[in-house]
């Protein structure tokens, strides 16, 4: 029997639904000789926090507040913003004690606009042109080097996720444009890519983009009959459930079932923002909750699904931005961000500071979670994934880019042996870690990324 | 013989550095928090003359204030006006080069018979093309 292609979609009016991996899109020779299965694509997740952490300051550092303080395997998590992770510790590869210089400014009119250019370094480990205008430049960024070679077989090569507003135009401050710190992903040195911030936009492209009928009208027009994008494909999914066995209808159901929870939370939320009720973000499209673990969460079932379906496997998600006061009460400190950032070195404040990091953590616990649960084939999805975290900045209250926070989850398909810490010799570029998760993608051939100087041993 | 030529070499080098302050210095103000600003600095025997680039109220955006003063014996002073400010604004920086060849000192805004003082601490930037 000819086995399903991976890139069977259910189709409607408008709509285009991609399906998790089945039993029956594997040759039955191949599933009958279960002792080889095929290996999974690995997909990319990688997330940048801006402010960098509490735990790069002198005290915080001593306080282990970010990075453990035994390496190898026998690592205690617990007094550091990390602890979150304790579940995943097997998965953890946690790389401390680099920096990122080419953050640093290397010229005089370069200085103090730190906040300004960081972002565009953290995935590109580039140094970016001090220009307000069209002329950007940057390098590269780790995510589109893998989209290039690796996404291709995908609708999606890759997808350019965030939480805060980027729609500012020109100079952002300091002689930089705002794209510096607006975006982390580069398809090339001079071009960056712009992210979505609105749940619903990142819904209707991950199962609207294949259908060459889905128009930004007819999304629309579904959407004002207030019904659910599974009824538009629903006599599609009956046909297919008849050909699939009891495993596979029972995978496509609980899929199907996780497509229309999301899809009901976005509905929701657009309900409740455009209810006329006061909003916290009341500049934020109507799909973005106003509450920043609603966003983020809603944000990672969205990736999860993408990676389930196959429609892209490659994401970034830049969770904040420079300069952001936002609070987060949920932290356990209500107090502005970029203000907590700004800790003046003492203990205290720096520890207030780190409550904030540890919530942000939080968010990749959910992410690793929801990958852990979303099946790939008779693995998780979170067994083939690599996520990278961290931020281009270290000590937030100096500005600089030295010990800057940094980890990786997930075994890239077994390429990490995972449950390590690896603190790197002083001076060591944060480049060499991702040179080294570049490596374990599958970039054997990559001499060099950014800044880098050598592999690290993980 | 070749360890003790380069080892006389950056000696020299370093009593050069520690006797100028010519070169583009990242310096730190200490406020609330750290913000650096870029001070360049030139001299020819002990006078010194040179820029600040000052953070103004507008996030992002800074003012160059042109300075002038000595350096002498290790010790720096420098001064400058703030030219549009709504009020004639001066400003006084004080400081002494330490033995790693850093320097530190006091900043002080005078401005509309008010002064605002502020510590600062500054390395020498790396300078580097892209």
């Amino acid at each position: 029997m000819t086995p399903l292609s991976r890139r069977t979609v259910l189709r409607g009016l408008g709509a285009a639904v991609g399906l998790p991996l089945l039993d029956a899109m594997i040759p039955v020779g191949r599933l009958a000789a279960a002792a080889a299965p095929p290996r999974r694509p690995i997909r990319l997740v990688c997330m940048e926090m801006v402010h960098g952490a509490a735990g790069s300051s002198a005290i915080g550092a001593k306080k282990n507040l970010w990075a453990p303080a035994a390496t190898g395997r026998d690592f205690d998590l617990s007094p550091t913003s990390l602890r979150p992770l304790e579940p995943f510790r097997d998965h953890l590869t946690i790389v401390s004690n680099c920096d990122v210089e080419n953050a640093d400014p290397f010229t005089a009119s370069e200085i103090g606009g730190d906040h300004f250019r960081s972002s565009a370094v953290f995935l590109t480990q580039s140094h970016p042109k001090q220009t307000a205008g069209a002329d950007v430049r940057a390098g590269i960024s780790l995510d589109q080097l893998y989209a290039q070679r690796f996404g291709q077989e995908t609708p999606l090569p890759s997808m350019q996720l965030c939480i805060e507003p980027i729609d500012q135009m020109g100079g952002c401050g300091y002689g930089y444009s705002c794209v510096y710190t607006d975006a982390i992903s580069w398809a090339t040195p001079t071009r960056p890519l712009p992210m979505i911030r609105n749940p619903r936009v990142v819904f209707d492209t991950l199962f609207g983009v294949s259908d060459p009928a889905a128009s930004p009208d007819e999304r629309r027009a579904r959407r004002r009959e207030d019904r659910s994008i599974l009824d538009w494909i629903v006599r599609s999914a009956a046909r297919l459930r008849a050909q699939l066995g009891a495993g596979d209808r029972t995978r496509l159901d609980d899929y199907l079932e996780s497509v229309r929870e999301v899809e009901r939370r976005i509905a929701a939320v657009e309900a409740r923002n455009e209810s006329g009720e006061p909003r916290e973000l009341p500049s934020a499209p109507a799909g973005v909750p106003d509450s920043f673990s609603d966003h983020v969460r809603t944000m990672v079932d969205l990736q999860a699904l993408a990676f389930a379906s196959d429609v892209t496997r490659v994401c970034s998600f830049k969770l904040g931005r420079d300069n952001s006061n936002r609070t987060y009460p949920e932290s356990g400190f209500a107090g502005p961000f970029h203000n907590a950032s700004h800790h003046s070195g003492k203990e205290d404040r720096i520890l207030e500071f780190a409550k904030i990091n540890t919530y942000h953590v939080k968010t990749v616990a959910y992410l690793l979670e929801t990958l852990a649960s979303t099946p790939d084939g008779d693995a998780s999805v979170l067994d083939n994934t690599l996520v990278l975290y961290g931020s281009p900045m270290g000590d937030s209250n100096l500005h600089n880019h030295k010990r800057v926070p940094f980890f990786m989850a997930g075994r890239a398909g077994g390429a990490l042996k995972g449950g390590v810490h690896v603190r790197a010799p002083n001076g060591t570029p944060l480049a060499n870690a991702m040179l080294t998760a570049l490596h374990a993608l599958g970039f054997d051939d990559l001499p060099a990324f950014g800044d880098s100087t050598g592999t690290m041993d993980l | 013989m070749t360890k003790l030529f380069v080892a006389a070499l950056t000696a020299l080098a370093l009593a050069d550095a520690a006797s100028n302050v010519t070169g583009t210095w990242n310096m730190g103000l200490q406020g609330g928090h750290v913000v650096p600003v870029a001070l360049v600095l030139k001299q020819d025997g002990t006078a010194v003359t040179g820029t600040i680039a000052l953070p103004t109220q507008h996030a992002g955006e800074r003012k160059e204030v042109e300075l002038k003063g000595r350096f002498d014996a290790g010790a720096l002073k420098l001064s400058g006006a703030a030219d549009g400010a709504a009020e004639e604004t001066t400003i006084e920086i004080a400081g002494k080069m330490l033995d790693d060849g850093s320097l530190e000192g006091t900043i002080a805004m005078v401005a509309g018979g008010s002064t605002h003082s502020a510590t600062w601490t500054a390395e020498r930037l790396k300078e580097r093309r892209q």
